[in-house]
């Protein structure tokens, strides 16, 4: 749903904070109407489909897309801001160029995309080993949570070079970009869900006379979960920006490369099909990320219709 | 007071024992590479940390320069930015209509790799100064506004209530009532946003410009082994400017939105 994006993205910043905040989104989904996307509401009746898809919270950002591409086509951005149409491609050049490039665009696709998912995937799961060691260790694991903290502002560009000499210029350069990048989304938010439990839950597994191990496996791992998604999400975003931005400056394939590529020897169409062609994938991957997260916390209060 | 210094100590002692824990290893493995190993290219691959130490200091004028530049036009685009999301936002909060109309966009632009809109703008303008500006603002512009708005939201109903008990003006409601309210929001989003801004302008800097941490760094990488503890240091401001970033917004949150449950020495939940 659409205000699990408001409500992920002041996760990224403020590391060990919002405590109350899966609480709160419940109440928030109803108070807040959401217009929600015209495929979301494909799986639903006929009648009510059109109705939907006739309403405000559709037909406006739709007209104003399609007015935003019109305005364009017609050259009416170029007259504003005195762009000549190597500058700025009209849509219909950039859509010829997709189609003429299909094939290849596709595969370069397809590597940045595996370059994201296997470095989320690795970043991810270090970030969670850190954020399980700082939950089981508070002393001394909390150190590297700060450390963590501090990665997770270095600008990502700084790291391709480095990345770049540790790895050779093939895909492995660009997932270690990726595990750098999301690892400390991850370790923030588990950590803040493992810490979130309910003193009364912990309270009964000690009156069980539970080990450290039993309380990891039954209460503070299943709790850390609608945060692991959260976290989860930001980096389906984060990892699909660290892999372009990776291919940018040391790479032979991938969107970002033909994308820098491109706009070095004036193909401005075909850069424009690869930030589309990037959108999309990010989008797409987004999408599966949040789809995944309804499949695995359907027990949770921000779930529940 | 006692107490005070307990927590100093327990909190600063370990994060201290990490740091200087990690860069034993990397002189360590620095050594390693170098003598024992003997991997080529070994000490641009992991330097030492006291050379690296040195050139930073030896340099510090000229990246200090540099990083100002880098930082200010990163600065400069972040204020627009900002001050835009959170027009933005005010104007979704006053308008169902302007709301239905930019939160999709808004949505959707959270998913999109927005970096790589970088070289594109970049080749557009064709100018460092404007371009690295833009990049920023366009940055900073979503997260600021859809976190301002998600805080101009979470007003307390009975809150309201009573404003409208007391006839309050609309601009009164906002004023002492939502913005207020959307301080946390705010600075949440300008946390996300900061960090990301300077990554944004070294990535302009690096696609070719003439001033800027990102110039220096992409020269001494080019020039090879010989300009790699140099190359190192540009990567250690480069990556400070974010940190420092993060750090200076963090502080203003502290003084302008004092109030909140995280900065109360014990914690609102524990």
């Amino acid at each position: 749903m659409e205000t699990n994006s408001v409500r992920e993205a002041s996760f990224i910043g403020s590391s060990g904070k919002d405590m109350a905040q899966p609480a709160l989104t419940a109440t928030q989904k109803n108070a807040v109407a959401v217009p929600k996307p015209a495929e979301a509401t494909a799986s639903r009746g006929g009648s009510r489909m059109l109705k939907r898809i006739f309403s405000p919270g559709v037909l406006l950002p739709v007209l104003a897309g399609v007015l935003f591409l019109g305005l364009w086509e017609f050259e009416f951005f170029h007259k504003i801001f005195d762009l000549k149409k190597y500058q700025l491609p009209l849509p219909t050049a950039i859509a010829t160029t997709m189609r003429d490039n299909f094939s290849m665009l596709l595969s370069y696709t397809g590597y940045t995309l595996t370059e994201a998912v296997l470095g989320m995937l690795v970043g991810s799961a270090i970030g969670f080993l850190i954020a399980l060691a700082a939950t089981a260790w508070p002393r001394w694991g909390s150190g590297s949570l700060t450390l963590v903290a501090a990665l997770n502002a270095v600008p990502i560009v700084a790291l391709a070079p480095i990345m770049n000499l540790w790895f050779g210029d093939g895909i492995g350069s660009r997932i270690a970009i990726v595990t750098a990048t999301t690892m400390a989304a991850m370790a923030i938010n588990a950590y803040k869900g493992m810490a979130a439990i309910d003193p009364l839950a912990l309270d009964l597994m000690h009156s069980y006379a539970a080990g450290k191990p039993a309380v990891f496996r039954y209460l503070r791992i299943q709790s850390s979960l609608p945060y692991v998604f959260t976290a989860l999400k930001i980096n389906a975003t984060a990892s699909m920006i660290g892999a372009i931005v990776g291919e940018f400056f040391f790479s032979s394939k991938g969107l970002g490369y033909l994308l820098s590529n491109s706009i070095k020897v004036a193909k401005m169409p075909l850069g424009w099909s690869c930030i589309v062609l990037a959108a999309i994938a990010g989008v797409l991957f987004y999408l599966v990320v949040e789809r995944l997260e309804k499949v695995f916390i359907k027990w949770h209060p921000s779930q529940r219709k | 007071m006692k107490g005070g210094s307990i927590f100093v100590r327990g909190r600063l002692l370990p994060l201290f024992v990490w740091i200087f824990g990690l860069l034993l290893i990397w002189e360590g493995t620095s050594w390693m590479l170098l003598h024992v190993v003997e991997t080529p290219l070994a000490q641009s691959k992991l330097p030492y940390v006291h050379e690296v130490l040195s050139t930073l200091w030896k340099y510090s004028g000229t990246l200090l320069k540099e990083g100002a530049a880098t930082f200010g036009n990163a600065g400069v685009g972040f204020l627009i930015g900002a001050v835009a999301g959170a027009s933005l936002a005010v104007l979704m909060s006053l308008s169902k209509t302007i709301e239905q109309l930019t939160f999709p966009y808004a949505i959707a632009s959270q998913m999109i790799p927005i970096l790589g809109l970088a070289p594109i703008i970049y080749g557009i303008v064709r100018d460092e100064q404007t371009s690295r500006i833009i990049i920023s603002g366009y940055i900073t512009f979503f997260p600021v506004a859809l976190n301002m708005l998600r805080g101009l939201r979470s007003v307390d109903p009975s809150a309201l209530e009573l404003m409208h008990s007391y006839a309050a003006k609309p601009w009164a409601v906002y004023w002492k009532l939502r913005f207020p309210a959307a301080l946390p929001g705010l600075f949440g989003g300008l946390k996300i946003a900061a960090p990301l801004a300077v990554t944004g302008a070294i990535l302009v800097e690096l696609m070719g410009a003439q001033h800027g941490i990102g110039v220096i760094m992409l020269r001494n990488l080019y020039y090879g082994s010989s300009h790699t503890y140099m190359f190192w240091s540009t990567v250690i401001v480069g990556a400070l400017l974010g940190i420092v970033s993060y750090w200076l917004i963090s502080l203003i949150e502290r003084l302008v939105a004092p109030w909140q449950p995280e900065f109360r020495p014990k914690g609102g939940s524990r």
